[in-house]
């Protein structure tokens, strides 16, 4: 009788690990991720309609509710380390539209920097600026086997599987970028991140350099942006900006190379005015007004201008009343 | 013979009965044919024409997406707001109603569920320079305009107005200013504009454009006729102004990014010991 109390307590236990939730286990988060993004669906398809209504009006008709229902197809009900490009095709087939000549800006370790730059579309038209960018942009999401839900607890990350939900979109939506990219072709790279600004696998290297249109790419222009005040590891001609170049060059590609692009370049150095890298000469003799500080007089010009202009609201203001 | 003269008679009046009621007959069809032409003439017109561009479509989506954009990845602080209630108080507060009639009580449960406080030192006003500003600020996150608070964020750029009659949203055309000032776009940002400058604290900041020919400063501009007079002496310590000329005025650091958009012009060269 004990043999058989034991034996059914046996199979008890081995039974109940299925009905533990497969989100956590003994209280642990199964992943070491973040979980899916909160209000996901929301986000996601408030964004589709602002990109077709508000953002890119060109792409024309897309039905949103739709394409969310490709994307979830993807990855529900799966398991979350098994999850293929080819999962996502549909999302992409409904989501496509065609990205303007001269416009595609590709990017290593600069995601807000680039985000900056492109301005929505208004300059380039990043993948992030893109239908497809914008369903994954910023957001995080996976599922789980044998549920229909979101796993909002945690998921893994690309050390725990490469074959995740989000690294997998990624790699779709590259390809699928890199694919569509014609005219004249921009990289922006950071000259200061660790382990160079051409990462040899990355994204870049992997999934859309191999991707490029050989007949539809005018030309390609890389900008090599160092951090501001940050170490000059990489730049033009040099460590693994120059393997970029030559692998190019070996493809084919007309290249030009341009270290620190000056239009990036002063964006970089909205927050960094003070700095000796962001200097700005100033030739037109109107600006010396006198009551505007330059860098030299700095705070007591900008004090003595900050007074008279209280003063005169003071003014304003008592005469309003 | 009677016989002959009634058979007569009746098929007389056979043909006479046919004939009124066909008559009856098509007076009725063409009756019917003119009241539905009206019918419909009168549907369409119930949808009012005005002279701005149409509800934005899919409205409720793009507010609601952005509510929760905002909330999750913009300012996680608020993290607690109900942008579905937001979206409905929203919606209630024009839809169904003639777009002349707004008024700020439309809007109050709104303010009172989308509010929140703003840090000091930060806020920074604006009057026609709605383009580079927004691009400072996304670039520069020391200060933020209205349109960076959660009110400002969900209705940027959108556009939207009630219609008394079904389907109480007119998608085809809202009134501009210069048809009624108390529409539903300009109360609300009236009123969103009212409650950022109320909330302004410390050092405040206002960009002005001394390029256009009307003046810098006019009167009649939301922050002319708005802002500036709810701005509280008793929180606010410092007004700066920025007067923005177009390329080779004064102020550096948006100059910075009117030089981001025009490299090669001569004010925006760099120094020969910088990067380059």
């Amino acid at each position: 009788m004990m043999n058989s109390f034991f034996l059914s307590l046996l199979v008890g236990l081995l039974f109940s690990k299925d009905y533990v939730k497969p989100t956590e286990i003994d209280g642990k988060k199964k992943w070491k991720g973040e979980g899916t993004t909160p209000n996901l669906e929301s986000i996601v398809i408030g964004r589709c309609y602002e990109y077709i209504r508000i953002v890119n009006p060109s792409v024309g008709e897309k039905n949103c509710t739709k394409i969310w229902e490709a994307f979830k197809k993807a990855f529900m009900n799966k398991d979350p380390c098994n999850i293929l490009p080819s999962d996502y095709e549909l999302f992409i087939n409904l989501s496509l539209h065609t990205i303007p000549p001269n416009k595609s800006l590709f990017w290593e370790n600069n995601h807000l920097l680039v985000t900056s730059y492109s301005d929505r579309t208004r300059r380039y038209m990043p993948l992030c600026d893109t239908l497809i960018g914008s369903f994954g942009d910023f957001l995080n999401w996976c599922g789980q086997a044998n549920d229909t839900g979101f796993n909002y607890d945690s998921c893994p990350t690309t050390e725990e599987c490469e074959n995740n939900a989000v690294e997998t979109f990624w790699k779709i939506a590259s390809i699928t970028y890199a694919k569509q990219s014609s005219g004249a072709i921009y990289v922006m790279l950071n000259g200061s991140a660790i382990g160079g600004a051409y990462p040899v696998k990355g994204f870049f290297a992997d999934y859309e350099v191999p991707n490029f249109q050989k007949d539809r790419i005018s030309q390609i222009e890389i900008w090599v942006m160092d951090d501001i005040g940050g170490p000059d590891l990489d730049s033009c001609g040099r460590g693994s900006v120059q393997i970029l170049e030559e692998r190019l060059k070996t493809m084919g590609y007309d290249i030009t190379c341009i270290d620190n692009y000056k239009s990036v370049l002063l964006l970089k150095c909205l927050d960094y005015l003070n700095h000796p890298d962001c200097s700005i000469v100033s030739s037109a003799p109107s600006t010396q007004k006198g009551l505007v500080s330059s860098d030299r007089d700095g705070s007591w010009s900008r004090l003595i201008y900050t007074i008279f202009v209280v003063f005169v609201f003071e003014i304003c203001f008592n005469l309003q009343n | 013979m009677p016989f002959q003269t009634r058979s007569s008679r009746t098929r007389q009046s056979t043909v006479l009965l046919v004939g009124i009621m066909v008559l009856i007959l098509t007076i009725v069809a063409v009756m019917a044919a003119v009241l539905l032409a009206n019918g419909t003439k009168e549907t369409s017109m119930q949808l009012l024409q005005w002279k701005g561009r149409g509800t934005t479509k899919n409205l409720q989506e793009v507010i609601l997406g952005r509510c929760y954009n905002y909330i999750t990845t913009v300012n996680p602080e608020l993290r607690d707001k109900d942008c579905q209630k937001i979206w409905e108080t929203m919606q209630k507060a024009f839809i169904y109603k003639n777009p002349c009639n707004i008024t700020t009580e439309d809007y109050q449960p709104l303010l009172d569920l989308a509010s929140h406080t703003i840090p000091c030192n930060k806020s920074l006003f604006w009057s026609k320079t709605n383009d580079l500003v927004h691009r400072y600020t996304k670039t520069n996150h020391n200060f933020l305009t209205l349109e960076d608070t959660l009110l400002g964020y969900i209705a940027d750029g959108v556009s939207w107005c009630g219609n008394p009659f079904s389907p109480g949203i007119n998608y085809e055309s809202c009134p501009k200013w210069s048809e009624c000032e108390s529409n539903p776009s300009s109360v609300y940002w009236k009123m969103a504009s009212k409650m950022f400058a109320e909330g302004a604290c410390g050092v405040v900041q206002v960009m002005l454009n001394g390029s256009i020919d009307a003046g810098a400063f006019r009167s009649n501009s939301i922050f002319g006729s708005v802002e500036i007079f709810n701005l509280d002496p008793d929180k606010v310590s410092t007004v700066q102004i920025w007067l923005m000329q177009n390329i080779g005025g004064p102020p550096r650091p948006v100059q910075l990014l009117q030089c981001a958009s025009d490299p090669d012009h001569a004010d925006c060269t760099l120094c020969p010991n910088s990067v380059q």
